[in-house]
This record gives structure tokens, sequence and C-alpha cells, in this order.
């Protein structure tokens, strides 16, 4: 019986030392992903989002973005032309701004708007936001494949999504896939990505993202991206987010 | 002519300081000067539901909007609207040989100015030239918009202002708090309803008994054309403080729409025909106002509210002299319609909420609409909107879509009107947007709605953006 008692002792000490080591490892991961992602201080570039329908007829927008760190984004929309000059400004602690030209001002968004879908594509703001995944999930290494670490990632606020698990390579250390499960654990959406190194940095050339639900894809396309050109928060503004 | 000097005038300097400007920034060039043309083709027409389905609104839009970068810090911005507006108006074989009376069409300049960034010093913009000069945080109904004329042509759509011949200076004092100091050398008046529209601001007149109105004619006071009379200044600060947006501002200028100050009438037979002259006259005022935006637990809040303090009392006076003849003084009543010392408050609440389904809500509250004046004379105003959006965006479907209105609260059966507005948008392709819309008004009692009761109308709208 002792026996059986210091087995089941010794065993759940393996285990929450497992536990641990496993946890460290995921966050050391995520950690280095993080860095991988989001160490530039700024960035500039030109997007372009391609919407594909499941019958894959496509439409197309393009848009340049400027960010600064992890929190301040300025988006201008340049095509199609029903879009054109629509602008959106996110700032820190959920501050976003919409401006239109056809009213002339800015417009304060409600943050609900997060859980939307981003201007029509199959992405949410929320997706879109670049805060750091180490600040807004709990990791938990799943396994360690030839290319990749999978890692399941639970949501430490308040999410649409119950979980991600995302493939993060294990040479360069950023996100091939992403998979995104709902409240009841289904898989709903999942985003691939492509990266290519500029300068430095290692950028995201191409995500497609996938709604399951419809088979509606997204793909966004970055190109003449810019790191560190020293941007200041004044290009972060509503002076700016007009202009 | 002599507005249209002054303005080529201010034009003129402005283009000269955005060129000097030019030459102290043009070691910071990075971009080639653009010229941009863009624009949208608008098809907007209604019918009525009732019977036979007279036509109501037939407008043909063609905008164009002209953008040129002057250099890296300035631009100059146009837009004009083509304009095929209106129904035939033809009585006699003469108009036939007249294209504006079978085709009726106008041009109309929207907005024409410069704007200089880092005027002087880097945080000071300035903008010279015809300009829209938004105010308030609220959707479309903004007590607080008061610089430029309201443009009521189109009485459905609620809150479209024309553009005010304008200097308009704004200092960043940094990225969170400014101050706008905006200057209109000349007054210009709101335009009117048009078509079916045209006397939904009016309410019904009261005569005496025994009395039947022949005729009514007005004369419109306009002030004098120079700075003392007919200018209008404005001031805003404006702020963000802990992700709570505010503004204070203050306006001194006239209301762009008229007030009745005098009625003389006339018997023109002995069955108590009259006919009334009225005197119309643009009041001047003080506006003092302020709003705010958040959004709290996901929830957006804003709300903007403006004081308006009358310069002088505002005095109706009706002229009966004509009914006596033998009086040796002139027969008038007079009722005050304004008063210098009793300002009214005009003001708007609202709220809106994005659901994770792709549903929006919006929700308002207004007291006082735009022709209102006087705290006696404020209605209150609910405006909702639940819409939801498919295919991505592709297709939206506004099921839930318009106002209450209560003009008396003492006796709402008999004193109210109700808005129903279902709309459908659909994206034919990236840049071509139809919507079909039908508006249905019921009420009863002396309000602007109630009294539209008879034009419950179908719409068909496109627009093709290039």
């Amino acid at each position: 019986m002792k026996k059986m008692t210091f087995s089941l002792l010794v065993s759940s000490v393996l285990l929450l030392a497992g536990t641990y080591v496993n946890a460290q490892d995921a966050s050391t991961i995520l950690k280095k992903m993080d860095n991988v992602m989001f160490s530039s201080k700024d960035m500039v570039g030109k997007q372009k989002v391609v919407l594909i329908s499941k019958n894959g007829n496509k439409e197309t927008r393009e848009s340049t973005i400027k960010q600064k760190g992890t929190e301040k984004r300025l988006m201008r929309f340049t095509s199609p032309a029903s879009q054109a000059g629509i602008s959106v400004l996110s700032l820190p602690n959920d501050v976003m701004y919409l401006y239109l030209p056809a009213f002339g001002k800015e417009r304060r968004i409600a943050s609900s708007a997060k859980n939307q879908k981003f201007a029509g594509t199959d992405f949410s703001y929320d997706d879109m936001e670049s805060k750091s995944y180490s600040n807004k999930y709990t990791p938990k290494l799943l396994k360690i494949e030839t290319n990749v670490f999978v890692i399941e990632l639970t949501p430490k606020a308040s999410s649409d999504y119950s979980k991600l698990i995302i493939y993060i390579n294990k040479v360069n250390f950023y996100p091939e896939l992403i998979e995104y499960y709902d409240k009841g654990g289904k898989k709903v959406k999942e985003a691939k990505y492509i990266f290519k190194k500029v300068g430095n940095y290692w950028s995201a050339t191409e995500i497609q993202m996938t709604d399951l639900k419809t088979n509606h894809k997204t793909k966004m396309q970055m190109s003449e991206v810019k790191y560190d050109t020293g941007l200041t928060d004044d290009e972060f503004s509503l002076r700016k987010l007009k202009d | 002519m002599k507005k249209t000097t002054l303005f080529s005038i201010i034009l003129l300097v402005g283009t000269l300081i955005a060129r000097g400007q030019d030459t102290i920034v043009s070691q910071e060039l990075q971009e080639e000067p653009k010229f941009v043309i863009s624009g949208e083709f608008l098809t907007d027409e209604r019918f009525l539901l009732k019977k036979d389905n007279d036509w109501v609104w037939n407008e043909n839009r063609l905008t164009l909007k002209l953008d040129k970068k002057i250099e890296k810090k300035s631009k100059f911005h146009s837009e004009v609207w083509l304009r095929n507006i209106g129904l035939p108006n033809i009585a006699k074989s003469s108009d036939l040989y007249n294209k504006g009376i079978i085709d009726p069409y106008n041009i109309e300049i929207r907005e024409a100015y410069i704007q200089v960034i880092g005027f002087l010093t880097k945080n000071l913009d300035l903008k010279i030239g015809r300009q829209r000069i938004t105010w308030g945080t609220a959707d479309k109904l903004n007590p607080t918009d008061n610089l430029n004329p309201y443009d009521m042509e189109d009485i459905l759509d609620f809150g479209r202002h024309r553009a005010s011949d304008a200097i308009n200076l704004n200092y960043y004092i940094n990225n969170n708090f400014s101050l706008q100091g905006v200057f209109i050398p000349f007054f210009q008046p709101a335009n009117l309803p048009l078509g079916v529209f045209a006397n939904a601001l009016y309410p019904t007149m009261e005569l005496p008994k025994g009395m039947t109105l022949r005729g009514l004619s007005d004369t419109l006071l306009m002030s004098k054309y120079n700075l003392g009379e007919s200018s209008t200044a404005g001031f805003k600060f404006k702020g963000m403080v802990k992700g709570f947006d505010f503004s204070l501002s203050y306006i001194w200028g006239r209301d762009g729409l008229p007030v009745s100050t005098r009625n003389t009438f006339i018997p023109v037979d002995t069955s108590g025909g009259t006919n009334i002259n009225s005197q119309l006259s643009y009041t001047r005022n003080h506006i003092i106002g302020a709003d705010f935006s958040t959004s709290v637990f996901g929830i957006g809040f804003w709300g903007e509210a403006a004081m308006f303090l009358p310069e002088k009392d505002v005095i109706m006076t009706n002229d009966l002299s004509a009914f006596y003849p033998m009086s040796p003084v002139p027969v008038t009543q007079d009722s005050i319609l304004l008063e210098k010392n009793k300002p009214y408050v005009k003001f708007v609440v609202g709220v809106d909420y994005l659901f994770s389904d792709g549903s929006y809500l919006n929700l308002q509250y207004l007291h006082g609409f735009i022709h209102e004046k006087g705290s006696e004379n404020l209605n209150d105003y609910f405006f909702l909107q639940y819409d939801k959006s498919f295919f991505n965006e592709r297709l939206k479907i506004v099921p839930i879509g318009g106002a209450f209105i209560v003009t008396d609260w003492k006796a709402v059966k008999d004193n109210y009107a109700i808005v129903y507005n279902p709309q459908i948008f659909y994206k034919a392709t990236a840049d071509v947007e139809i919507n079909l819309s039908s508006v249905f008004f019921f009420g009863k009692g002396d309000n602007m709605f109630a009294n539209l009761k008879d034009y419950n109308m179908f719409m068909l709208n496109l627009k093709y953006s290039f």
C-alpha cells in the first residue's frame, strides 16, 4: 500500500515536473516567435488583400500600412475606389478610429468591432492585432514534429476562440500555420504563413486565412516592407488619420 | 460680386502661402506630386407607394473629386457635383425650347480648398477655401455642427450640409489635444427641401376664425455683406484622455434657417380672404457646444449638446392695421419667439454595438431637430437601426430602421410620428452598390414626419465609385 502511494506520489511529481518543463518550453518557444514577429521598432508597407469565394471568384483590396511597436497601427485603403481613403487607426487600450472620407470626420469604433470581420475579410480585428502572443495566450506544448513545434494557446482574456493551435518553425521560430477553434472546440479558421527575411527581420509576405465554415479565403500579401524607418508617435494621430 | 472678389483674394493668398510653404519644405520631398481624379456616379429614383405611383425624386449625380499634392505638405482638393435633378416641369410649348426645364440640371462646387500642413510652425494646419467643417460625434444628427449651412434639399438625408468659404486653422498641441479656429467671412443660408418635401419644415398656419388665406408672400431680410454683420467665427478645443474623446466649442454666427419676424395681413375680399406678407430674418446666436465619444465594455457611447443663446430677443409682429383703416395707430400683435436670456439646448446621445455574427445596432436619442428653435419647441426623436451583413459584406439588410417622434408627452397618441425605413444594400461589384429601400410615415399631430404620411415611397439608389 505504502509502495503504491509512493509510486503515485513519484508519478505525480514527475507529471507535474513534466508539465512544468513543457510549459517552460512552450513559453520560451512562444517568446522566440514573438521576437521574430514583433521585434522591429516600426514597419511601413503595402498590403494587398485578395478575397476568394468558394467558387473561386476573386476581389482585391489594397492599402498602405504603418505600424509602431505592437499597439499603434494606421491602415489606409487605396483601392477599390469605393473604399479608397477609408482609414483605420488603432491605438493602445483598444482605442480605434475609423475615417470615412464621405463624412469628413473620424469616428470612434466600439471595441466590440474586435470580434468583427475586418473589412469583409476572413480576419477579425482581433486576428489583425499585432500584440505579442505571449501576452494574450497561455501556451502548452502539444508535440514536436520534424520541422515544427505544435503549441496550444488558451486565451487569457475573453475571446471568440476557445484555443489556437500554432505550428512554429523549429529553425527560425516563425509561425507556419495557426488553427482557430470556436467555443465548442470546433476548428473554424486556419491561417497559413509564408515568411521571408527582409533586412534583419523575418517578414510575413503572405498570410492565407481560410474560413472553414464558408470555405472563403483571404490572402493578405505584403510588399515594399521597410522596418525601423524611425516613425514617430505623430504618425499615429487623428491629424494623420485624416491626412 | 464683392463676395466673389474677397473669396478669390483669400484663395489667391492661400495659394501663395501654399507655394511659399512648398519652397520651405522642398528639401523634405519624398513623393512625386500626384494629381488624382476620383468620384462616383449616383442614380437615385423614388416613387410613391400610393395609387398612381407618382415619381417624387429623380437624381443622376456625377461627383468629381480632384486632388493634387502641391508638395508633400500642402494639397488642393475639390469636389464638384454635375447633376440632373428633378422632374420636367413643362407647362407650355415655349418650355420645350429650354433644356433646363425639360431636363433640369445643375453644377455645384461642393468643396475647393488648399490645405497647408505645418503652416508657419509644424503643429499648425491651415485650410483656406470652400470646405466642409464637420463638428460633433453623433451619427448624422449633430447639434454642434453649425458652421456650415444645412443642405436640406433631400429631407431624408438628415444632417447633410453644404460647404462654406472659410479659413480654418488647427493647432495640434500634441497627439491628444488640439485647438481649432474657423472664420467664415460670408453668411450662407441653408437651402430648403425640394419637391414633395418642400413644406415639410413648416408648421400648419392657424388663422383667426373667419379669415381665409388667399395668398402668401415673403421678403427675406438678409444681413449686410460686411465683416460685422455676415461673418461667423468658431473655436474648438478637442482632446482625448484615457480613451475618452471630448471637445468644447463656441460659435458666433447666424442660424441658417430664417424665422418670421413680421407678418402683414391684408384683406382682399369681403368674405375674409387675406393675403399675408412675411418678413423673414436670420437670427444670430452664441452657440456653446460639447461632445464626447468612448467605448465601454465593447459598446460605443457618444453624446453632444449645443446651447443656443440668441443675440437679442426675437419678436414676431402680426400687423393687422389693414383691417382697421380708421385706427390712428398701427394695430399689431407681438409674440416673443426667442428670448435673449432664455437659452435653449439641443442634444443627442447614442450607443452602438457590433455583434460577433456581423450584425450592428445603433440607437440615438435627439432632443431638438434641425429646424426647431426655442426650448418649448424642441421635440424628442428616437432613432434605431439594426443591420446584418452577409457574404463577406456583399449583402447588408436593414430590417429595422427608423424613428419614433413625440411632440407632446402629455398627449402622445395624438402627437407622434413613426418612420420605418427598411433597406437592402447589395455590392454588385467592388465598386457598384445597389440600395433598395422603402420609407413609411405614420403619425398624428403637427410634426414634420407626421406631415409626410402621404408620401410613403420606394427608393432605388445605385452608386458606382471610380
